[in-house]
């Protein structure tokens, strides 16, 4: 076309048109709005409401599950689903709906835990990184490329090599897989504030470092930080169950999603519900995790946020 | 030679006066560095290139120029939010270049700076109070937290904003009021000097004269020195006591802004008042534009000798030869002008290194 | 005068918006004559730049409604099929925006997009439209026209990328130009060389302008009648004579006192309180009211003031109309 593409009718910084100002200049999202959009993305929504049964499920195992998750019972032993064990039980008689219930705090605790670690070290490396740039950012970042070039579940084995099995343990091998990760999204996230105007007035108002850091590159920064967060929780759920399933995570006989998949794995042909409920349990998780990051992205976007509230889908 | 007038620069009328801000062969170089790995510096962009300027207390000072000509960047450059790379600044008679920590902090509360976009100026996440009272917060003033709300609560009624709007966002605001904010953060540490940088070029014409009008009061008001950077030519006429024209990296003209506004003596200031249009038909259709030829030269590559040479309509031999120094010029006292159609002073080109900042050792003479 | 280029009539523009729908522009009628040059002027929100996007549907659909008419040579643009419209578009009407990069494509050469366009519109050979393109470079005043056609946009200056659009909008001569805030980005000596070259083209090619801006001294230099835009009305026309020089329009009367003037005077500026209403909240009655500094009348907040001849229109018998219940101190 020799004419022009659609130019943004108010795309322009001067003085000019703004019958759409407010689609250009969206309110930055916060929370209280934030959570009242994320209410009106069902899918989000109800993925959310899951994972708030889940960890109230984990913190309140005990009081949740019918049975002990070690209450071995011969009698009761590769029952099939029923009113008295609606999962079943395993090869010695433990409930596995119990252990399903109490494998959440582990399999949960452990996500939380690594994921946790990632994203305070991450976040601290890609914050210094992305703000004083130069041998800072080649220095640390150049760190971070060598940890991520390491296959991760390689990473993870040598950690619990040296450092032995157990719920920690597998916490921090994960969480050291996800450094990496955290640091680069915040980088890039920071790079691109570093340069907002309001940073550079604020030091002209003689702000030190710290505080611009503190109030202002990382609260702007932070929506892809926390989108990065949910999908995250996702992986380390299923790396934990990877490595308990590899029988370097959580040891017998303490349940955890993973271990239980893996001890189910011997029954597959004659009792399908050992690995079938945990494997439903991770699935959920996972999938409840990704579509909350899914929407949380949705919603912290202030282009996306504006093309919901204006219900023009 | 220009140091020599500088220092007996004065105000129409007045005696000797009292500089606040005083530039001298101040540069400020970026280095223009090759692709690849290596990145090796291959050049320099010569944003500032040698100014020596002064701003006395309590005037308004009009910069003006096109965009590139590095206006920006020498207000940046005097508060040291950029730093400079040669050549020294000093702040009532404190060297910037050389400040310690504590030093700057206390320039940062002194000398404070309105930027040009409202939109982006101000921390979307922060209340308009929180953006405000972080000068009181960082520079310890009005300690406790009734004190400084209401610190703020006057520095808003100062801008002429209503206190009421101290715990909103920015996006609730339109242009004009995201300005005022902007001026009342940079109030919040009462300081002596305030650069605005485009202060109004992004706001409405309603608006830009409402904005111009409340720094014109507050400036009264407050007894502060004004540096208005902006590349509107009737604004600047309009606030300033004295105009200072830049063309790429160096001040070419400055004087009283009645002098250079009717009388300009430097090429490039006729070419550039004859191009602002006015609002009146019939002068519109009767007046002579002059109108220049090409474009700017990019900063990276300053033309030898006078850096306005290669789009000069008078042109003449020195002019590539000889780097013109300020001289007094017109009838105006402290009216001065680097151009050799008053004369040929300045400094002769060195053909080995045309890169030298010629004329920047001047001042320290 | 003959029947006019465009003949605008009732234009209303209404978008569906976050906050609810915006009455963008809100019946606007003009015309644009051979050879003529109307400047549309108004500040932030006024609907300038969505009147005249409306006009070629380059709106989108799912949010903006338009009605009313606009009649290009007879042919009504408003309810023309998309192809016809994109037919129209290059040989009938230029367009040119404030940001030159949003119409040139970074990744093509200059030449590229000047022959595309030619070749878009015409059975031309390949040589012929560079040939023919390389005269269009010429014609806006670049230098080295050959060998700005192997230049990307990005190797350009400012000031020359929209002469590129320029040379672009012109290549098919069309017969209306629309220019968008065409030099606001510029600066005042590139501004001074592109107004000239659009006068001098426009004396060549007797193309019709439509100029929006906010700049009243731009318009002064070169428009031949001027649209006041407010609150998505027209809120003052006429001769630019009369519009600048006997404002009958508070609100006109109150851009020209903000301006400040290179004479200098010292004193303060007039201002006009307050900000340009949403188009999402428009007052009821006069849109002007709420800023208004004369208003006394309580038909002001009730009754919208059509537009109505206020002076004897003192240049070519073009009528001076101002849309305002107050119009002591008008010329007369």
């Amino acid at each position: 076309m020799t004419g022009a593409p659609l130019p943004e009718p108010a795309a322009s910084p001067t003085a000019t048109d703004a019958g759409v100002r407010s689609t250009q200049r969206a309110p930055r999202p916060r929370w209280r709005e934030t959570l009242g959009l994320l209410a009106r993305n069902p899918t989000a929504a109800i993925a959310a409401a899951v994972l708030v049964l889940l960890v109230l499920m984990a913190v309140f195992d005990e009081t949740v599950a019918p049975d002990g998750p070690n209450e071995i019972s011969v009698d009761d032993r590769l029952q099939a689903p029923s009113w008295a064990h609606p999962f079943g039980t395993d090869d010695l008689g433990r409930d596995i709906l119990s252990r399903v219930v109490l494998g959440a705090g582990v399999s949960l605790r452990v996500g939380f835990l690594a994921v946790a670690f990632a994203l305070v070290v991450g976040a601290l490396v890609g914050l210094l990184a992305g703000f004083y740039g130069r041998w800072v950012d080649d220095v640390l970042m150049r760190f971070m490329d060598v940890l991520f070039a390491f296959p991760a579940v390689l990473l993870a084995i040598a950690v619990l090599a040296v450092r032995g099995p157990g719920a920690g343990n597998t916490a921090l091998a994960i969480g050291i897989v996800y450094v990496p990760v955290f640091a680069r999204v915040t980088r890039a996230s920071v790079l691109g504030v570093r340069e907002e105007v309001y940073v550079r007035a604020s030091r002209s108002v003689g702000a030190s470092d710290w505080r611009l850091l503190t109030r202002h590159v990382l609260p702007n920064a932070a929506p892809p930080i926390i989108v990065q967060t949910s999908i995250s929780l996702a992986f380390a759920v299923l790396a934990e169950a990877a490595l308990s399933f590899l029988g370097l995570g959580t040891q017998p006989p303490n349940p955890s999603w993973g271990l239980m998949l893996a001890e189910g794995r011997g029954f597959i042909d004659i009792a399908w519900w050992l690995a079938f409920f945990p494997g439903m349990a991770i699935f959920l998780t996972v999938l409840c995790f990704n579509l909350l990051g899914d929407g949380l992205r949705d919603v912290l976007d202030p282009r996306q946020r504006t093309l919901m509230a204006g219900g023009g889908r | 030679m220009s140091s020599v007038f500088l220092d007996k620069g004065s105000a129409p009328g007045q005696g000797r006066r009292d500089v606040l801000v005083s530039a001298r062969g101040l540069e400020v170089h970026f280095p223009v560095r090759s692709g690849g790995p290596l990145r090796r510096t291959t050049g320099a962009l010569r944003a500032v290139d040698g100014v020596d300027l002064d701003v006395y207390r309590g005037e308004t000072l009009g910069l003006v120029g096109e965009s590139g000509c590095g206006k920006s960047t020498l207000g940046n450059a005097l508060l040291r939010l950029v730093p400079p790379t040669g050549g020294t600044v000093t702040f009532d008679g404190l060297d910037v270049t050389a400040m310690g920590r504590r030093q700057l902090r206390d320039l940062r509360r002194r000398a404070g700076m309105v930027f040009q976009d409202p939109f982006a100026s101000l921390d979307p996440r922060r209340t308009v109070a929180q953006t405000v009272s972080e000068p009181l917060e960082v520079h310890r003033l009005h300690p406790g937290r009734q004190a400084r709300a209401a610190r703020v609560r006057e520095l808003l009624e100062l801008v002429g904003l209503d206190p009421a709007v101290a715990s909103r966002y920015p996006h609730e605001f339109s242009g004009g009021q995201r300005q005022r904010v902007g001026i009342a953060r940079a109030l919040a540490g009462e300081p002596d000097f305030l650069v605005c940088d485009e202060a109004i070029a992004s706001l409405d014409v309603s608006i830009q004269a409402q904005v111009l009008n409340l720094l014109r009061r507050l400036q009264r008001q407050l007894g502060l020195t004004l540096l208005f950077i902006s590349h509107d030519l009737s604004a600047v006429r309009h606030v300033s006591d004295r105009i200072a024209v830049m063309y790429l990296g160096r001040v070419v003209e400055v004087g009283p802004a009645t002098a250079v506004a009717a009388e300009p003596q430097m090429p490039y200031t006729r070419a550039l008042l004859s191009a602002v249009p006015l609002p009146h038909p019939a002068l519109e259709r009767s007046r002579q534009r002059i109108v220049l030829r090409g474009d700017v030269p990019s900063p990276a590559r300053v033309p030898s000798g006078c850096r306005f040479r290669t789009r000069c309509p008078d042109v003449f031999e020195p002019c590539p030869d000889v780097d013109p120094a300020l001289q007094a010029v017109g009838s105006a006292p402290g009216h001065v002008a680097a151009c050799h159609l008053h004369g040929v002073v300045g400094t002769p080109v060195r053909r080995e290194d045309p890169a030298a900042p010629a004329g920047a050792g001047d001042p320290a003479r | 005068m003959t029947a006019p280029l465009l003949e605008v009539e009732d234009l209303r523009v209404r978008l569906r918006t976050p906050r609810g729908p915006a009455a963008v522009v809100n019946g606007l009628s003009y015309t644009v004559g051979r050879g003529e040059t109307v400047a549309v002027v108004g500040e932030s929100g006024s609907g300038k730049s969505v009147s005249v996007l409306a006009l070629l549907g380059l709106l989108p659909e799912r949010v903006a409604t338009v009605t009313g008419s606009a009649r290009l040579d007879g042919e009504d643009l408003l309810t023309m099929s998309p192809e016809r419209l994109r037919q129209v578009r290059g040989p009938g009407v230029g367009m040119v925006f404030q940001d030159p990069m949003t119409s040139l494509n970074p990744v093509l050469t200059v030449g590229r997009q000047l022959v595309e366009g030619i070749r878009a519109h015409g059975e031309v050979s390949k040589a012929a439209a560079r040939e023919r393109a390389a005269g269009l470079l010429a014609e806006v005043g670049l230098p080295d026209p050959q060998g700005a056609l192997d230049r990307y946009p990005h190797e350009l200056s400012g000031g020359m990328r929209q002469r590129v659009v320029i040379a672009i909008a012109l290549a098919n001569s069309p017969a209306l130009l629309i220019a968008d805030e065409a030099t606001t980005a510029l600066d005042v000596t590139v501004q001074a060389q592109i107004l000239d070259l659009v006068e001098s083209l426009q004396a060549d090619h007797g193309t019709g302008v439509i100029w929006i801006t906010h700049d009243l001294g731009v318009v002064a230099g070169i428009a031949d009648r001027v649209l006041v835009m407010y609150g998505g009305r027209c809120v003052e026309d006429g001769t630019v004579d009369d519009v600048l020089e006997r404002p009958a329009h508070p609100y006109t009367r109150g851009l020209l006192g903000a301006l400040p003037d290179l004479a200098g005077d010292g004193g303060d500026l007039a201002t006009i309180p307050g900000t340009p209403p949403a188009p999402t909240d428009l007052p009821g009655g006069c849109v002007f009211w709420p800023r208004c500094p004369v208003r006394g009348d309580a038909r002001c907040e009730t009754e919208q003031p059509p537009l109505q001849v206020v002076g004897a229109g003192l240049s070519k018998g073009l009528p001076h109309r101002a849309a305002t219940w107050c119009t002591e101190g008008s010329a007369r």
